[in-house]
């Protein structure tokens, strides 16, 4: 029994070790922890793994619990960026200060919101206020906006979440949504959701806009890249990454959070279906509102 | 030779004793092991402590919340908006959902499990028994999030698309046995009163009409299951069957331990005066054990009440107390998903009333998982004592 | 009642007592089973070449020379889909601009819809993001992309007043007359020569870091953050577990203290498990700060307070099921009550004691919510040993709930999200497993 445990606990040390042989390295610099918006998500872990895969010394390590959450941890100091699909807010910044953190801010990309049903549904577009209205409860069935006779399923990301934000800034004008909204923590849940009801709408980030879903015209405008990158897309977004103060500069911290200035890290973001911040055209007219 | 001191037999074996020489060392001795025992019993406080600990951190959140936004919105409204401009903060709606998928659960996992326990106790053979105790502890310990993925990957799209059908064949497969029954017995109650002559033949009459009722009243009740439509897979009547079997071990196993605590004097004696052995179950063996299913069931409540996984991923978090309040099909939010996904953006600047509401939220759960034990140790306590005394 | 019917009573109520046994086992069966089917599947595959091509360049597994052969012989069975392309964009040149338009949105979504099936284009850059180095690793993924291929998925909304239907055209009909009309007839009778699936068994799985966020390889960084956390839950757990139980049974009296303490440590047991997940986020790293952000630390701190109940009662249960003629005997050769118990009452009560544990690494390996916030992120590498002190870790159950909910692209990783469950299910399942052929081994030991 006794060398039972021991035998078990050994083993279990040699495999922890064995993982990877390499020296020990200095942790501080060899780290970043990257914390945030699950929207900004995929761009984060691509990002992390392009940039691991060229220094293998580096681990990076993305989590996806929101854009406050993010902020949260910046601000704790519990984290090196923070990923957030939506600007602080005045409180964030006030307590980050509080705290000797500097927030600053680097737009990675763009991003529009999507406003998706289910293939099957036939509505081919929406204007602005009747998403509103049907996220205000005051449209509450899609014969109402041409389509067929069923109740709307009404999905919505959760407060936690910077898309929701931005939802609600831009298309609710900051009415309360419904009160039987059901709610997901994430885009990937809202796009499951939408493409497993067929009666179901919901908003997603450009990234999760594929075949299993369908944008709807918003005012007549169809939600993809290029149409962002004109600016005649109506709800289109920066997307930010935070850092507290500038990183100093021949850091990992550095090359990571300016790899998208580089060739490569924009044909990274147009690969995952997002638009790269050189591409936005001059005088667009739907730039996002800060808060 | 020198005797050896006369040992005192009735003195406890406790006295520590010990046969040193000198009277120091022998005091010595009685410190070291007064000091071993302090020590001990400082560590077991420390465990013991961890809880006050709990209560303590959370109320210190809590309150400031209560400061900030008093005490009537929090508990009577239903409007859930935290971070609204201007923010509400009504959790009702959250309250009867955690209480709406709780009571699910139980409407589940009582019946179920009680009978489960019986049929373990007293009416499975011994090898049977041996195989069916894995089937209820592997059931245990399937980790949470496992149960989540099922309820959100496989069960939702299922009651989806079927899921009037799948209500439809429960209610049937349920419904007929208890039909077929409950005509039996009723024809046999209502032929009694007659002279015995047409006995047999009104007792024929009655159950051939009876059944028929009740059939008629099954296909009614199955055909509206039928017609149901379940427009989102993610509500209250997934997370209450799933939550139903996370629950049912924990009722079975404890309803088991009360059962077998009953002892074989009392089934003997019911089977001596001639009772079956359904009588003897359901008159006299339940209520000797009723307090002991009575704690299981509340650690059965508690239990589904202080799941996070499965009613954060498939319960449809929409704070809204659905239309007639028994409606499970329409999605639901509780307590505990409603702390585990708005944990994230709580802004963590003291004072915020929208960071200290989660607290709140989390006081109140403590508080009902609190006097859910206090209420079951204690049952069970004063079953004992009531044992003993006898 | 009747004699009969009452005999028909008890027939029926033993018949429901069987009835609901068969229910638990139906759920039983309905939980697990398509957990292990589709589980299994992350582990017994059809491998195409493209996963071999895989593994040799990023794992640097497999006979170079065999692989790099096989990749030619698929490279010569896809030439010719190339050269057809290739001739489309020739033809293309010579048409007209509204020709070129009318044929420019499908061609664009055929290239799309075959760099999904065989990887980029010989003649193309080598793409940055991984999941798009390399074409369809798996053969039932490679049948539904090849269905993408040949077929346009659209809805017929008929009026517009009904939900609309799936109907699929066949892609052939918008190229006909075009020398890429042979095409579809070359893929459907050649996929296999282009892919040369194999079975596989892919039991590395279990050891293999994924890439780009589990598109590719295995889940060794979530076993290593479970193994990891759990041991760590077990470190802290067990010594003050242990010795509390042994102050419980063998020191303590039946006074209203400890009587106190025994429900306190009772009520620790019934505390929601989201709620010591606010108290190791609030305490351990806000006020106490172990560590400055998330940590496996934090987390096993966390953990071990949820698994503190459940190792004090076994292990109270194990030490007072000692017979009392073993401290009686030791007492009587003049043992102090310290070393009857360390000699002599310990190493009996140890199999009982090791049950516990073991049952208790199982829960904690496999509970989500103390660990949400204070030790799961969704990517990063398996850590070393002196790095879980300050860093998070991928977890199995976090992983679960993040690949069920949050990714992006839940469809294609399927097989990883039910290799992920069978693997958390497996792990908990063998501790279980242990736990129980240590006790049938405790209940001999102690009777013979």
């Amino acid at each position: 029994m006794r060398t039972l445990c021991i035998a078990t606990c050994a083993l279990a040390l040699v495999m922890s070790l064995c993982a990877c042989p390499s020296a020990a390295y200095a942790q501080e610099d060899n780290t970043i922890v990257v914390d945030g918006s699950t929207t900004v998500g995929p761009i984060a872990k691509a990002f992390a793994e392009y940039y691991m895969e060229r220094h293998p010394e580096v681990n990076i390590t993305v989590s996806e619990s929101g854009s406050g959450n993010g902020a949260k941890s910046l601000l704790n100091g519990a984290c090196d960026v923070a990923d957030m699909s939506r600007f602080m807010k005045e409180s964030e910044f006030k307590a980050a200060a509080d705290n000797g953190i500097m927030p600053v801010a680097h737009v990675v990309a763009l991003d529009g919101i999507a406003v998706i049903v289910h293939p099957s549904n036939p509505v081919k577009g929406l204007t602005v206020e009747q998403v509103r209205d049907i996220y205000t409860g005051k449209i509450t069935n899609w014969r109402q906006v041409g389509g067929p006779d069923k109740d709307i399923v009404v999905a919505s990301r959760d407060t936690n979440s910077g898309t929701y934000e931005t939802f609600e800034t831009m298309v609710m004008n900051k009415q309360k949504m419904a009160a039987g909204t059901e709610y997901y923590g994430s885009n990937g849940a809202v796009h499951k959701k939408v493409s497993n009801t067929t009666t179901a709408i919901g908003y997603v980030g450009l990234g999760f806009l594929d075949r299993k879903v369908k944008g709807l015209e918003v005012n007549g405008v169809f939600p993809s890249p290029e149409t962002v990158k004109s600016g005649r897309y109506p709800i289109a977004r920066p997307l930010f990454m935070f850092t507290n103060g500038y990183p100093k500069m021949g850091t990992h911290l550095y090359a990571f959070v300016t790899l998208y200035l580089s060739p490569e890290g924009q044909e990274i973001i147009e690969t995952i279906q997002f638009v790269p911040v050189t591409s936005y055209a001059a005088g667009g007219s739907a730039t996002a509102k800060k808060e | 030779m020198r005797q050896p001191a006369p040992h005192d037999s009735s003195a406890p074996l406790q006295k520590k004793r010990s046969l040193s020489l000198s009277e120091k060392a022998s005091r010595l001795k009685r410190l070291a092991s007064l000091a071993v025992r302090g020590l001990l019993f400082v560590i077991t406080a420390m465990s013991a402590i961890a809880v006050l600990f709990i209560v303590v951190f959370i109320l210190k959140d809590a309150l400031p919340f209560f400061r900030l936004r008093g005490v009537a919105e929090f508990f009577e409204s239903v409007r859930w908006y935290p971070s609204g401009d201007p923010p509400e903060f009504g959790a009702l709606a959250l309250f009867v959902g955690s209480g709406l998928v709780t009571l699910g659960a139980i409407v589940v996992a009582v019946p179920l499990g009680v009978i489960a326990s019986l049929c373990l106790s007293d009416l499975l053979p011994f090898t049977l028994r041996q195989i069916v105790k894995p089937i209820i502890e592997v059931l245990a310990a399937i980790p949470s999030v496992a149960y989540g993925f099922f309820a959100l990957i496989v069960f939702a799209p299922l009651l989806q698309d079927k899921g009037g059908h799948i209500l439809s064949v429960a209610a049937w497969v349920v419904g007929l046995p208890l039909v077929a029954t409950a005509a039996f017995v009723l024809s046999d109650l209502a032929a009694a009163r007659l002279p015995a002559a047409a006995q047999r033949a009104a007792r024929a009459v009655a159950l051939i009409a009876l059944s028929a009722l009740g059939v008629w009243g099954l296909m009614h009740l199955a055909g509206a299951c039928t017609r149901l439509e379940i427009a989102s897979g993610t509500n209250a009547l997934n997370v209450s069957i799933v939550l139903g079997i996370m629950a049912l071990p924990t009722i079975v196993s404890v309803s088991e331990d009360a059962l077998q605590a009953v002892g074989r004097e009392l089934r003997e004696g019911s089977y001596a005066l001639g009772a079956t052995r359904a009588e003897t179950l359901v008159k006299v063996v339940i209520p000797a054990a009723r307090s002991g299913i009575f704690a299981a069931i509340i650690l059965g409540v508690m239990r589904a009440l202080g799941e996070t996984m499965v009613v954060w991923m498939a319960s449809g978090n929409a704070a809204k107390i659905p239309a007639p309040w028994y409606n499970l099909t329409k999605p639901v939010r509780t307590l505990t998903a409603t702390i585990a996904g708005d944990m994230g953006e709580a802004e963590h600047v003291v004072g915020a009333a929208r960071y200290h509401v989660l607290f709140a939220l989390a006081l109140c759960l403590l508080i009902f998982a609190l006097i859910a034990n206090l209420a079951s140790e204690w049952i069970v306590r004063r079953a004992r004592a009531r044992l003993r005394g006898r | 009642m009747r004699l009969g019917t009452r005999k028909m009573l008890d027939k029926a109520f033993s018949g429901l007592g069987v009835v609901s046994i068969l229910l638990l086992a139906a759920a039983l069966l309905v939980i697990l089973g398509p957990m292990i089917v589709r589980g299994s599947r992350a582990f017994v595959f059809h491998a195409t070449v493209e996963h071999r091509r895989l593994m040799l360049e990023k794992f640097n597994r497999g006979k170079r020379s065999a692989v790099e052969a096989e990749i030619a012989e698929a490279a010569a069975a896809r030439q010719p889909v190339y050269d057809m392309i290739a001739a489309f964009e020739q033809e293309l040149k010579g048409m007209s601009v509204a020709e070129r338009r009318n044929y420019r949105d499908t061609f664009e979504e055929l290239k799309d819809a075959l760099r999904e099936l065989l990887g980029p284009f010989p003649d193309e850059k080598r793409p940055l993001v991984t999941r798009e180095q390399y074409g369809e690793t798996r053969w039932d993924g490679a049948k539904t992309k090849l269905h993408r291929v040949l077929n346009i998925e659209t809805y017929d909304y008929g009026d517009g007043t009904e939900l609309g239907t799936l109907v699929l055209v066949p892609r052939v009909n918008d190229f006909k007359g075009t020398s890429l009309e042979p095409l579809f007839g070359y893929l459907q009778k050649h996929t296999c020569d282009m892919l040369r699936p194999r079975l596989t068994f892919y039991w590395r799985f279990l050891f293999d870091t994924s890439y780009d966020a589990h598109f590719f390889g295995g889940i060794w960084a979530e076993m290593l953050g479970t193994i990891y956390l759990a041991i760590g839950a077990m470190l802290f757990a067990v010594p003050f577990g242990v010795i509390s139980a042994i102050y419980l049974a063998e020191y303590a009296g039946e006074g209203r203290a400890i009587s106190l303490l025994r429900s306190f440590i009772s009520t620790l047991a019934g505390v929601p498990s989201i709620v010591f997940g606010l108290f190791g986020l609030a305490f351990f790293i806000n006020t106490i700060g172990v560590s400055s952000s998330k940590s496996v630390l934090a987390g096993s701190l966390t953990l071990a307070l949820l698994i503190l109940p459940t190792v004090i009662r076994a292990s109270e249960e194990a030490i007072r099921a000692v017979p009392q003629t073993y401290r009686e005997a030791a007492l009587s050769l003049g043992a102090s009550r310290l070393w009857t118990t360390l000699t002599v009452v310990l190493p009996a009560a140890l199999p009982g004691i090791l049950t516990g544990i073991v049952i208790s690494m199982g829960r904690a390996a496999g509970e989500t919510a103390p660990i949400i916030f204070t030790a799961a992120v969704s990517v990063g590498r398996p850590l070393k040993v002196w790095q879980t002190l300050t860093q998070p870790t991928p977890a199995l159950p976090w992983n679960i709930y993040n690949l069920a909910t949050e990714h992006e692209a839940v469809d294609e990783i399927q097989h990883v999200q039910y290799g992920m469950v069978l693997t958390l299910i497996l792990v908990v399942l063998a501790l279980n497993v242990t736990a129980i052929i240590l006790r049938a081994r405790l209940s001999k030991k102690l009777r013979g």
